[in-house]
């Protein structure tokens, strides 16, 4: 019995039958001319101005984290000790920290950090639970079933937990948090993935392909993979401000990469609250930043996984 | 009935090994040297060699974990904490209720506002009232848990002068002085986490008002209270549990943050400690209950729907 699906199973036909119909006559009076990935970008401007929002949020964050050693003239651990826990002025537009950092900087900096982990972890999850999910319901019999107890096992652990554990092994550091959570990310939808593959399986044209003569490998590269792109790329998509949201709080139980480079996680944490009863914004800023980029994926996520795959609506 | 309780608890069993299998090569197949780390981090043993005959890890692994196993099943020893040199179950015993009673007042609190917010979004849907239900749940969303549990501690302290409670009452010797305690740590994870379930209320809600049986609840004249909360609500509900019961596992990750933020003495902040002395048979034993709790939680969520839904038996 599939766990992981919220709603119950009637509700979501009914609501992918709905969908479904909308989105069909939407497309057929479409110009034929457009490829879907270009589409998808006209229909997001078009329709959907929360998902047009959060791209925006989502870009300038890039530009920050990319223009970091650009935009800001100091370095992420300059300190000056003669401009400690200054609020905000022209020379620090966020203030300065107990040891004279300018907190804009970090947040900058702090930006990189969320997007290699967060681009990173999905990026290797998802080709994970990509190979997985395909292998596992392609394949199925005692493969798939091997494969499923092991997902299962894993799932059984509170994610923090699990992370936390193997991170203290590991020891900190950006790649080590990268691989940890692309693996957690990829085995945890991996689920996703199967589901789709297993229906795409049954369709006669894969059927047609394999009595044409192709092999395991030509069906599920050239046949399944490309019909469950965009479940992937919206598993994906939505995924990365979890991954984000999950370094940060790593981070702020010190468990990310190591100061002095900072992570917004690590400006949160617990360690400088005596600070922060002096300089609340060391605390307001870092969680701002969170949220905004929580909330900028999240509304992309939201608004691709409507345009691309409205089976998976609702979760 | 009897036979399908009985294949779902022998399939839990298959789980249960793998668990425990991943509990026990992550803390001796990793790269990092656990006894290493924890007599450099922590002295535990005079030499590396010495803890590793102590922790009776200069056996093969195959002997290691059938002892590990075996002394757990028959004697219910799950081993003694280097720090404290107390029996581990005991310690988890004493800090449970703790962990339970923030998980349950969390869940109370978010389900309270989730559901409240849910109906009044979808039964006024695209007034200004379900706007600002949207709003809060994308914002509830977006704002970290921990972000939000700082801000809490820190803001009160500068402007109002308040800070929460740090000394702990257990709830058998003042319950009054408890609550007090408990509701704010509760009420921050609570309303971050109410925004999934205001969502999948709304959309739940949305797709029952628009069936058969409620235009005739209508059509015999009831009021909009009866229709919506006798006759509706009930079935709008089996979405929200499910996620409610898929979302536990989140709450026991969580309480690791909020136990550590507030400092309550339960299960999470337990774990924490073991994890930064390097207290690692403490580390695994944690890891293995709360896996094993999830599991069983699982089953008996999957018991309780084939109990009521006879259908679910024969898939």
């Amino acid at each position: 019995m599939p766990s992981w699906t919220p709603a119950s199973d009637t509700t979501s036909a009914a609501a992918t039958a709905a969908v479904d119909g909308g989105a069909a006559l939407h497309l057929e009076r479409l110009p034929q001319t457009r490829t879907w990935y270009v589409d998808v970008w006209v229909q997001m401007l078009r329709r959907k101005p929360l998902g047009t929002t959060g791209a925006i949020i989502v870009a300038v964050m890039l530009a920050g984290a990319v223009l970091a050693d650009v935009l800001t003239p100091y370095g992420f651990s300059e300190t000056n000790l003669r401009e400690r826990f200054i609020a905000m002025d022209g020379a620090h537009w966020l203030g300065t920290d107990q040891i004279g950092r300018d907190v804009l900087t970090r947040i900058l900096y702090g930006a990189r950090i969320s997007l290699y982990v967060g681009f990173g972890a999905v990026t290797l999850g998802s080709l994970l639970a990509t190979l997985l999910g395909i292998a596992s319901a392609y394949f199925g019999g005692r493969l798939d079933l091997f494969v499923q107890r092991g997902v299962d096992a894993w799932m059984a652990f509170p994610g923090l937990l699990l992370l936390m554990t193997i991170l203290s092994l590991l020891g900190p550091g950006v790649w080590n948090i990268t691989l940890v959570l692309g693996v957690a990310f990829g085995i945890q939808n991996s689920r996703i993935v199967r589901g789709v593959v297993l229906s795409i399986k049954e369709n006669t044209w894969i059927e047609g392909a394999r009595a044409a003569g192709a092999g395991h490998l030509r069906v599920t590269i050239v046949h399944v993979l490309p019909n469950a792109l965009p479940t992937i790329i919206v598993v994906a998509t939505t995924g990365l401000s979890t991954v984000i949201l999950t370094e940060a709080s790593l981070s702020f139980l010190g468990l990310g990469v190591p100061p002095p480079y900072p992570t917004w996680g690590g400006m949160l944490s617990l360690a400088g609250l005596d600070h922060m009863y002096r300089a609340p914004w060391l605390a307001i800023w870092p969680a701002v930043a969170l949220s905004l980029a929580v909330f900028g994926f999240n509304m992309l996520g939201d608004a691709l996984r409507d345009l691309l795959d409205p089976r998976l609506k609702g979760g | 009935m009897k036979q399908y309780v009985l294949r779902r608890v022998l399939l839990a069993v298959p789980t249960l090994v793998l668990v425990s299998i991943i509990v026990f090569s992550m803390m001796r197949l990793m790269p990092g040297d656990v006894v290493l780390r924890m007599v450099e981090g922590h002295a535990y043993a005079p030499t590396v060699e010495a803890l590793r005959k102590e922790l009776g890890m200069d056996r093969p692994a195959h002997v290691q974990y059938l002892d590990w196993v075996g002394r757990i099943v028959t004697r219910g020893d799950f081993g003694t904490s280097y720090w404290t040199k107390q029996p581990i179950f005991d310690e988890f015993i004493a800090r449970f209720p703790v962990t339970v009673e923030l998980a349950v007042l969390t869940i109370l609190v978010s389900v309270l506002v989730g559901i409240l917010i849910g109906i009044v979004s979808a039964v006024r849907q695209d007034t200004a009232s379900d706007y600002i239900g949207r709003v809060f749940a994308i914002l509830a969303l977006s704002v970290p848990y921990f972000g939000l549990a700082v801000l809490v501690v820190v803001l009160p302290a500068i402007y109002f002068k308040w800070t929460p409670v740090y000394t702990y009452v257990a709830l058998t010797v003042d319950p009054l002085q408890n609550l007090k305690i408990m509701m704010v740590p509760a009420l921050v994870f609570g309303v971050t986490r109410a925004g999934p379930i205001m969502r999948i209320m709304r959309s739940a809600l949305l797709e029952v008002l628009r069936q058969d049986y409620i235009r005739t609840a209508w059509s015999k004249g009831l009021p909009e209270r009866a229709v919506v909360l006798r006759h509706a609500l009930k079935n709008a509900m089996i979405p929200v549990i499910t996620l409610v019961g898929l979302q536990t596992p989140l709450y026991i990750g969580g309480s690791v943050i909020m136990e550590s933020i507030f400092r309550l003495p339960g299960v999470g902040l337990f774990f924490f400690e073991a994890l930064t002395r390097l207290d690692y048979p403490v580390v695994q034993s944690v890891n293995l209950i709360v896996a094993a709790m999830v599991v069983g939680l699982n089953l008996l969520i999957d018991l309780t729907y084939a109990f009521l839904d006879p259908r679910i038996r024969y898939h």
